[in-house]
């Protein structure tokens, strides 16, 4: 580990010779000249889309820096995209993976009102003894009916039957 | 008896603080932005060229870092030093010049400087012990650079920061936007292998 150490040693003292390394005597004087002059004549005005796009997302510069050094990787991605685009197709097209009907399983587990009790001239009735009350809104129908003092179900003197039947005879 | 510094007027671009001159930089001023290329434009340069051993490729590259500097000023937030953020700029710019011109490397190198020898490190390793001794400053500097081509660039760029250019470790994580680790990691990896590339002028004979 010593004779490594010493040799890197050796190393960076052979690396003391790039700092030796210098540009033409005055390419300093007008570095910057040159740059702001670049700057004066438009360049600095505004980022390009890629540019922007390279600052904002580092990871998609790379993905298109990627398919610029090696144009294989853009086929392969393609390809991949087209995969996952024809299996999505057919996925979406089985008739075995269309979700089940919310209300259908509903129906399994519980039983739901039937149409008779809603119409059925004792309104009281319906609210069933299971807390359900039939409704054209999936929501609302799932939604355990509780009275004003917590009571559910029963008749509580809130609901009362309705009588379509005449209230005089006309005679 | 030395000599009396010059008086620097902190009113003028020479005598602002960085930060200053990065504020007034963003909102279009050339003479502030002028000061912070005289600031760092040797180190940048001098980053650049070690990497591609290209004089005429360094040159364009740090012109280009240096603009596209200015064109995202506004998306400067000063969560690092204005330095490191440019550091990171140039560092990305010329790896990414180097993985497109991979297959054409063309070497352009600049003049060792007087002072070279005279280094005393130098002069210790151009000793009768070494076979440094058989061949000049310029066949050494060519092999150099030759060994430090061979690197892959994230190996390149960090014993060019760290062992040419004296930068931190902690600083150099934070340029290339990894752990210090992986810098400790790819530093030691490096040299063994330039230590592989250039044995015959390292080794003691």
């Amino acid at each position: 580990m010593k004779h490594s150490d010493n040799n890197f040693k050796t190393l960076r003292q052979l690396l003391k010779l790039k700092q030796h390394e210098v540009p033409p005597p005055g390419y300093f004087n007008t570095f910057s000249d040159q740059v702001i002059s670049r700057l004066q004549s438009g360049e600095g005005r505004a980022q390009s889309s890629t540019e922007r796009i390279a600052d904002q997302a580092p990871w998609l510069a790379w993905l298109l820096q990627l398919f610029e050094t090696r144009p294989g990787v853009i086929g392969g991605f393609a390809t991949s995209m087209v995969v996952l685009l024809v299996i999505g197709v057919i996925i979406s097209e089985r008739p075995d993976s269309l979700p089940k009907n919310i209300l259908t399983a509903t129906a399994d587990s519980q039983p739901t009102p039937s149409l008779a009790a809603v119409t059925s001239p004792d309104l009281g009735g319906v609210v069933q003894a299971s807390g359900i009350v039939a409704s054209t809104n999936p929501v609302t129908s799932l939604q355990p009916v509780t009275t004003l003092f917590g009571q559910a179900g029963g008749s509580s003197g809130l609901f009362q039957a309705a009588s379509f039947s005449p209230t005089g005879s006309g005679n | 008896m030395s000599e009396p510094n010059p008086i620097i007027d902190p009113n003028t671009p020479a005598g602002m603080l960085e930060g200053d001159l990065v504020k007034q930089a963003r909102r279009g001023d050339f003479a502030a932005y002028d000061e912070l290329v005289k600031r760092y434009q040797q180190r940048i340069y001098a980053t650049i060229y070690h990497m591609t051993s290209n004089h005429e490729d360094a040159n364009d590259l740090a012109q280009e870092s240096f603009i596209k500097a200015f064109q995202a000023l506004p998306s400067f937030k000063g969560g690092s030093t204005f330095y490191t953020w440019l550091y990171r700029i140039a560092v990305n710019k010329t790896i990414n010049f180097l993985k497109q011109r991979k297959n054409r490397q063309h070497m352009s190198l600049n003049d060792l400087d007087f002072n070279a020898e005279h280094d005393p490190d130098l002069m210790a390793l151009i000793s009768d012990k070494t076979p440094v001794r058989e061949v000049g400053l310029t066949e050494l500097q060519q092999k150099l650079n030759e060994a430090l081509l061979k690197l892959s660039e994230p190996h390149r760029m960090v014993v060019v920061l760290h062992d040419v250019q004296g930068v931190s470790h902690d600083e150099i994580a934070e340029m290339m936007n990894c752990n210090i680790g992986t810098v400790r990691s790819r530093l030691f990896y490096a040299r063994q292998q330039l230590q592989g590339f250039l044995a015959e002028y390292i080794n003691p004979a």
